[in-house]
């Protein structure tokens, strides 16, 4: 399996309190990673670090070897071009206050992907083919993506991320807002993406990850106690720790 | 447990001791909600007293007695070479004119001093309003022609009931061989109550009759304008600055602390730093809206920077990650997402920051806006006052009719303010959070 990204001893600090302890983790290409583990075990904070989401929070503080396709990611990488190459969907869907259509247009605009209007066109149905939005926006694509429903607000997201051609797309808890149905819509959505994508995706499900993932890696109290296939870690897992988490003794 | 648990008791709440709590609970907010409205009548009375004073004080001043009378447009006074040239009617003697018409309209008052007190019924300056007749339809030159002059202001009011006519003679500013000429006047039918055009019209004036508010008008739009275009720009860029992209550290701590003390000093302290660096070290004209802007931009940065910092702070931050999300830098995301969603708060911020400033008086008396100005000032470095300060200047001058001048120009401000803060309350409807 080819490694997307290889992250070696991150350790990630918030003023002076450690929320991750060298973790070392590598993320596989066309492949759904999921990372599991009780609530504020520093999940969200190690996704974050991948796109380096947490430079936006000033008393955040990274160390650590990130590398995406081998190339370290704070110094042989734009900060602007990674958030291009690795897109992110959140836990709240957070549609722009904008049309559909410029919703997914905005970030192919901003990199100069598409300048052409039937360029973007094509790029806003493509991605919203993609997302599985495509046949229940198509005759609204002015109107305000925020008047959307839950789910299909996160599709939105989805479709938005895919639009800039990312290699990645990282998922944070990302059905964590929504009703089942919708829930088992993005799953899906999530399955079919993985044929294309790289996709690290933060649930705090195990049944989600049993469901979407191919490897999971199990975090607790900041840190890394397991990763492996998916299979491997809800069967036969090695630490008691993951054993206790995933049989529910807690969580 | 054993029954005599404390939490065991479970017919407590239908007991009487729970009754009584309750309904003690009850007066207590039915009290409480008495209050409040009380205070709410009370403030609405004060309100309704302030607003009819106001009215009452004020509302004559918007209408104007005038005397309709005839005029005899000579020839040889008006055009003498019968050139037909604006400039040269433009120039004719319109005082003569008058006057010949008190003379031929009174002929019987020959007194030099009766002839003055003659003079005083009408507006000094109704030689002004037969030229612009004149100048209006030249074709009148040369004829006789009914013009409509005001009365002077004393015999306005007069016909508006201020003068009362049982007082002995010396006691009232209007004569009784004045208000006998008034008298024939009016049974002629040649006194008409009219709109005061002139107060909307016209600057400030020795004479109440002749004195407007638009000079006031436009000194105070002219300064809202300056204030405007300095404070609006720099109070969102430091806001945008302050809030999004400066490092959090004990020198904007600092920053932070004094922008919330300017906002706190009084506004005079403002016209004296005014007085001491825009006219004294930089030496710009006084009395002009330019300086009078300035010192009042000073003043409203505060208020805008904190209404800016305010909406900014109030866009939910997952807008900032999905715009960071899809690779936009931070600058992009702060202008492609954050200031559009910010923008209603900014400018209603910035409305009540105007509307603010619109009102302020103290700073401008520093900068000799209280001069008085006659003419409606034509740029931002012409002699100038405002409306607040010319109410100041009214409220100031002993005539009685002075005295409603102040009500109307209070009712025109109050006006102003009103309007902005619709305007504000409006954008801020309009551009309800949409997320
Ligand atoms: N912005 C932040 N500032 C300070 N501490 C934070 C911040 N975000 C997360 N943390 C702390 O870091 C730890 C890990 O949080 P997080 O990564 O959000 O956990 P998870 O996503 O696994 O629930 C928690 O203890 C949390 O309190
Ligand atoms: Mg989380």
């Amino acid at each position: 399996m080819e490694m997307k990204f290889t992250t070696k001893n991150v350790n990630v600090y918030y003023g002076d309190a450690q929320a991750i302890n060298n973790v070392s983790l590598d993320i596989p290409d066309r492949a759904v990673m999921a990372m599991i583990g009780p609530s504020g075990c520093g999940k969200s904070t190690y996704l974050r670090c991948l796109n380096r989401m947490n430079d936006t929070i000033p008393i955040a503080r990274v160390d650590g070897d990130i590398r995406l396709d081998g190339h370290d990611i704070h110094s042989e990488i734009d900060v602007v071009h990674l958030r291009a190459r690795v897109g992110m969907v959140f836990q709240k869907p957070n549609p722009f206050p904008k049309s559909i259509f410029d919703n997914i247009a905005y970030g192919p605009k901003l990199h100069g992907i598409a300048t052409k209007k039937s360029d973007l066109e094509a790029i806003v149905e493509e991605s919203l083919q993609k997302a599985g939005l495509w046949n229940e926006v198509k005759d609204r694509l002015g109107s305000p993506g925020t008047g959307l429903s839950g789910g299909q607000q996160q599709r939105l997201c989805i479709a938005r991320a895919i639009a800039v051609s990312p290699e990645v797309i990282l998922m944070d808890e990302p059905c964590s807002a929504l009703d089942p149905i919708a829930t088992a819509k993005i799953e899906e959505l999530i399955d079919e993406l993985r044929q294309n994508y790289c996709i690290a995706i933060v649930t705090h499900s195990m049944q989600q990850a049993a469901r979407v993932s191919q490897r999971t890696a199990f975090f607790h109290l900041g840190d890394l106690v397991e990763s492996g296939p998916t299979t491997e870690i809800f069967t036969n897992p090695k630490d008691q720790r993951t054993q206790d988490y995933i049989t529910g003794r807690f969580g | 447990m054993t029954d005599t648990s404390i939490l065991s008791k479970t017919d407590y709440h239908t007991s009487e001791q729970a009754e009584r709590l309750l309904k003690k609970r009850y007066r207590s907010e039915a009290r409480f909600i008495f209050y409040g409205r009380l205070a709410i009548i009370c403030a609405l009375l004060i309100l309704v007293t302030l607003l009819s004073s106001i009215f009452l004080q004020g509302y004559t001043s918007f209408y104007q007695h005038m005397a309709i009378l005839e005029f005899d447009l000579k020839q040889e006074l008006v055009d003498p070479q019968n050139t037909g040239d604006p400039e040269v009617i433009a120039k004719a003697d319109y005082r003569t004119i008058v006057n010949n018409m008190l003379r031929e309209k009174f002929p019987d008052v020959t007194v030099r001093r009766d002839r003055k007190a003659l003079k005083d019924i009408i507006s000094s300056g109704s030689d002004l309003f037969v030229r612009s007749a004149v100048m209006a339809d030249l074709s009148l030159v040369g004829t006789r022609a009914t013009i409509a002059v005001p009365l002077s202001d004393d015999a306005d009011s007069v016909f508006k009931g201020f003068i009362d006519r049982t007082l002995p003679e010396d006691e009232r500013r209007v004569k009784d061989n004045q208000l006998g000429w008034l008298d024939q006047l009016s049974e002629e039918g040649r006194i008409e109550s009219r709109f005061n055009m002139t107060f909307f019209q016209v600057g400030d004036s020795r004479e109440p009759e002749l004195a407007g508010i638009w000079g006031a008008v436009v000194g105070s739009a002219l300064t809202l304008v300056v204030t405007l275009l300095i404070s609006f720009p720099l109070g969102v860029a430091t806001a945008i600055y302050l809030e999004e992209f400066a490092p959090k550290n004990r020198w904007t701590d600092l920053i932070e602390v004094n922008i919330n003390n300017l906002a706190a000093v009084p506004s005079i302290v403002f016209g004296l730093l005014g007085l001491a660096v825009f006219l004294n070290f930089f030496g710009l004209p006084r009395s002009a809206p330019l300086v009078g802007g300035l010192v009042l931009a000073l003043m409203t940065l505060p208020t805008i920077i904190i209404a800016s910092r305010a909406s900014l702070k109030a866009v939910p931050p997952s807008i900032r990650e999905g715009g960071l999300g899809v690779g936009a830098s931070h600058v992009q995301t702060v202008f492609h997402h954050v200031l559009p969603l910010a923008m209603p708060g900014m400018m209603t911020g910035t409305i009540i920051g105007m509307a603010q400033a619109l009102g302020e008086t103290a700073p401008l008396l520093m900068i000799g806006m209280v001069a008085f100005i006659v003419d409606v000032p034509t740029g931002i470095t012409s002699p100038a006052t405002v409306l607040p300060v010319q109410i100041f200047i009214w409220a100031d001058s002993p005539e009685r009719a002075f005295v409603a001048k102040t009500g109307g120009a209070i009712m025109v401000l109050l006006s102003f303010l009103v309007i902005m803060n619709l305007i504000a309350v409006m954008l801020r409807r309009r551009f309800e959070r949409r997320w």
